[in-house]
């Protein structure tokens, strides 16, 4: 499938999984992502499904001690400073589901959209706002960058016998993987003004032609969102 | 006419008080291969970068004179004015590709110059076949080895028919047959050429021309042959010469590293080693060389323990160390001397002092990223021997290092090896020839282009 046709797809299914009310039709649409999603190589689609399916669980897990909604006690606990009297009802548990399955669909549509689709063609298939489709776009190819970036300082902090360790070792990290990020786009962009960036009269290398399934991907598209909005 | 001029040339980078370049005046006839060399920091890319307008424009910063290439004034034509015209290989790939696709990076300056639409394909694989890397068309730019990258971003920048193509260390991250290669096809390119080196030889073999920067002045602008005499006798570190024997060791004490019928391949990749062997033993450097791709960084990798085989045994007598070839891995703290202590537990009294090993006394308050590329190579030299391994592995040390600073860090090398095993991973034979004690030589895997 064209990428242009896959992410308005994975847009749509995103959107339906933000509008639709019912947990079971969210839930279809997450299940969905995550058959496409485990498409990918193993390597590259592991930290991504960890991310989007470990961040659902915290919700469901969390969410229904900070919430006071229901009547249906499924369990009470003690008295806590501040935050009150810790307890989980049978709504807050449901509220709960249904929203961590909501984020997983979400989280899941990034993932397919990182991992499996063409980011060139994409861009090219931009016919408007350019400059902003290819921030996007180089933003999006940094994430693979930055991954490997975080993999080499901690092969070189294990190379001078410094182990990295648990959550709060890694967090240490961002700081100089974000700089390090930066100094690497300003590389990048002044080897793009080297290569005629931003030259008026660009021209694109021409895009093959949209297959019948791209055209009913595109089809699909607002159909899906429609169905979220209104059924589901 | 001379296709690229500059006229009592200087340019200081903003914030920074000395001048990157001082009255350099050159000329650049059509059809030459010129060569720049000069020590880190003499300003060899910054003259690289006015060539291509990124001086001032990109850069900001103090600019005094004029530039002009084919008749443009660099002070009035953009660096993206100038694309087609001029176009720059930098040093790193890993900073200039901006595609996942192999033919679509090569197809960007063509769309970006404004090249009919119909005529992109064929002219990014035309540049692609005619540097000899038609093969790689079609293939995902995150999975190209470093020597591969490199290939192709000569292929972007031969794809726009440059009349002047600027060319900053692009031989660094390759094997001596594909640099060797690469300046070959450089030079039936047919284009002018301006290739700023710290590996002398080959491009000395090859240019017409010979600018020797020191400080951000022209000391020598002379024709190869008087160039050659005068680096004889004012430079000779910077003449071509073979490699050396190595100087077998002395002694050659207990092993501190065994590596026998080891195996071992990248996930979903082909095998990457197959029945390697390898003993190390204390006081011994050795040098491991071969072409780009052949495993040397995954078996040195191996060895330090930072991978595990997946068949053969490796066996360790003594703590390992590992310097990787990116140095910008060396950059997480917030200053210098916290960043070497952080391998002996935050201890800044032999931080300081490894520092001292290094020439980097009096940098202990700076910021590891206001460091030169150049400081930051020695930075995370520190950075390993502070350990004190019995095991160090170097990946690389010599990558954009001055034939200068080459000779110290062999001194240094050589004044520690009695202590601990060095395994020496390099392009370079030449330094592989003055520091190591015997050469080990890995299968090739990576095809040579020809």
């Amino acid at each position: 499938m064209s990428p242009a046709p896959a992410f308005a797809l994975l847009a749509g299914l995103a959107a339906a999984a933000l509008l639709a009310e019912r947990a079971a039709s969210v839930a279809a649409i997450a299940a969905a992502l995550l058959a496409v999603c485990l498409r990918a190589p193993q390597r590259r689609r592991w930290p991504y499904l960890v991310g989007a399916l470990g961040s659902a669980l915290s919700v469901f897990l969390v969410s229904p001690f900070v919430s006071h909604v229901g009547t249906h006690m499924v369990w009470e606990g003690p008295r806590l400073p501040v935050v009150g009297v810790l307890d989980v009802t049978g709504e807050e548990l449901g509220a709960a589901g249904f929203q961590a399955l909501r984020l997983a669909a979400l989280a899941l549509a990034f993932a397919a959209y990182t991992l499996l689709l063409d980011h060139d063609r994409l861009l090219q298939s931009a016919g408007f706002a350019r400059r902003s489709v290819l921030a996007a776009g180089l933003a999006t190819r940094f994430i693979p960058t930055l991954e490997r970036d975080a993999a080499g300082v901690v092969e070189a902090l294990r190379g001078r016998g410094v182990d990295v360790r648990g959550i709060r070792g890694h967090a240490r990290l961002l700081s100089p993987l974000l700089a390090g990020s930066l100094e690497r786009s300003l590389n990048l962009a002044e080897a793009m003004e080297a290569r005629g960036f931003g030259r008026p009269g660009r021209t694109r290398v021409p895009t093959p032609p949209w297959s019948r399934l791209d055209r009913a991907a595109l089809a699909l598209t607002p159909l899906v969102i429609g169905l979220g909005a209104v059924w589901l | 006419m001379a296709l690229a001029q500059t006229d009592a040339l200087s340019f200081t980078y903003p914030e920074v008080g000395t001048p990157a370049l001082e009255g350099v005046s050159v000329a650049i006839e059509p059809g030459e291969l010129v060569c720049v060399l000069g020590p880190s920091g003499s300003g060899k890319s910054t003259l690289l970068r006015a060539l291509s307008g990124l001086v001032p424009h990109f850069h900001g910063g103090r600019f005094a004179g004029r530039v002009q290439i084919a008749g443009n004034d660099t002070r009035e034509a953009r660096p993206a004015d100038l694309a087609g015209t001029v176009a720059t290989v930098f040093q790193d790939p890993d900073d200039q590709v901006i595609f996942g696709r192999v033919e679509n990076e090569v197809a960007f300056g063509l769309e970006n110059v404004g090249v009919p639409p119909a005529e992109i394909p064929p002219r990014a694989i035309a540049a692609l076949e005619s540097i000899g890397a038609g093969h790689l068309a079609g293939r995902r730019t995150e999975t190209l080895s470093e020597g591969e990258l490199q290939r192709v971003c000569l292929a972007a920048a031969v794809a726009l028919e440059p009349r002047l193509l600027l060319l900053d260390e692009p031989t660094s991250q390759l094997d001596p047959a594909g640099a060797e290669a690469f300046l070959d096809l450089v030079c039936r390119l047919g284009s002018t050429v301006v290739v700023s080196e710290q590996r002398p030889t080959l491009p000395l073999a090859r240019c017409d021309r010979v600018l020797f920067l020191e400080a951000g002045r022209v000391l020598l602008d002379s024709p190869r042959a008087e160039a050659l005499e005068w680096i004889a006798q004012r430079r000779p570190r910077y003449l071509p010469r073979e490699a050396s024997e190595p100087v077998s060791a002395t002694a050659r004490g207990e092993t501190v590293c065994t590596l026998e019928d080891v195996a071992f391949a990248y996930p979903g990749g082909p095998p990457v080693l197959d029945g390697a062997e390898l003993d190390l033993r204390r006081g011994e450097i050795v040098a491991l060389m071969g072409a780009n791709g052949s495993g040397k960084t995954t078996l040195g990798k191996i060895a330090a323990g930072l991978l595990e085989p997946q068949r053969g045994r490796v066996a360790f007598h003594g703590r390992p160390g590992y310097l990787s070839q990116d140095p910008g891995r060396y950059l997480v703290r917030e200053r210098v001397d916290e960043e070497v202590a952080l391998g002996v537990r935050g201890d800044l009294a032999p931080a300081r002092a490894a520092l001292r090993d290094v020439g980097l006394a009096g940098y202990e308050a700076r910021h590891p990223r206001d460091l030169s590329s150049g400081e930051r190579e020695r930075l995370a030299l520190a950075a390993v021997l502070v350990t004190e391994p019995d095991l160090l592995v170097l990946d690389e040390p010599t990558r954009g290092v001055d034939p200068d600073r080459k000779a110290e860090l062999a001194e240094l090398l050589r004044r520690g090896a009695t202590g601990r095993t060095t395994l020496l991973i390099t392009h370079d034979p030449v330094f592989a020839g003055d520091v190591a004690d015997r050469v080990v030589q890995i299968g090739a895997r990576e095809a040579v282009y020809a």
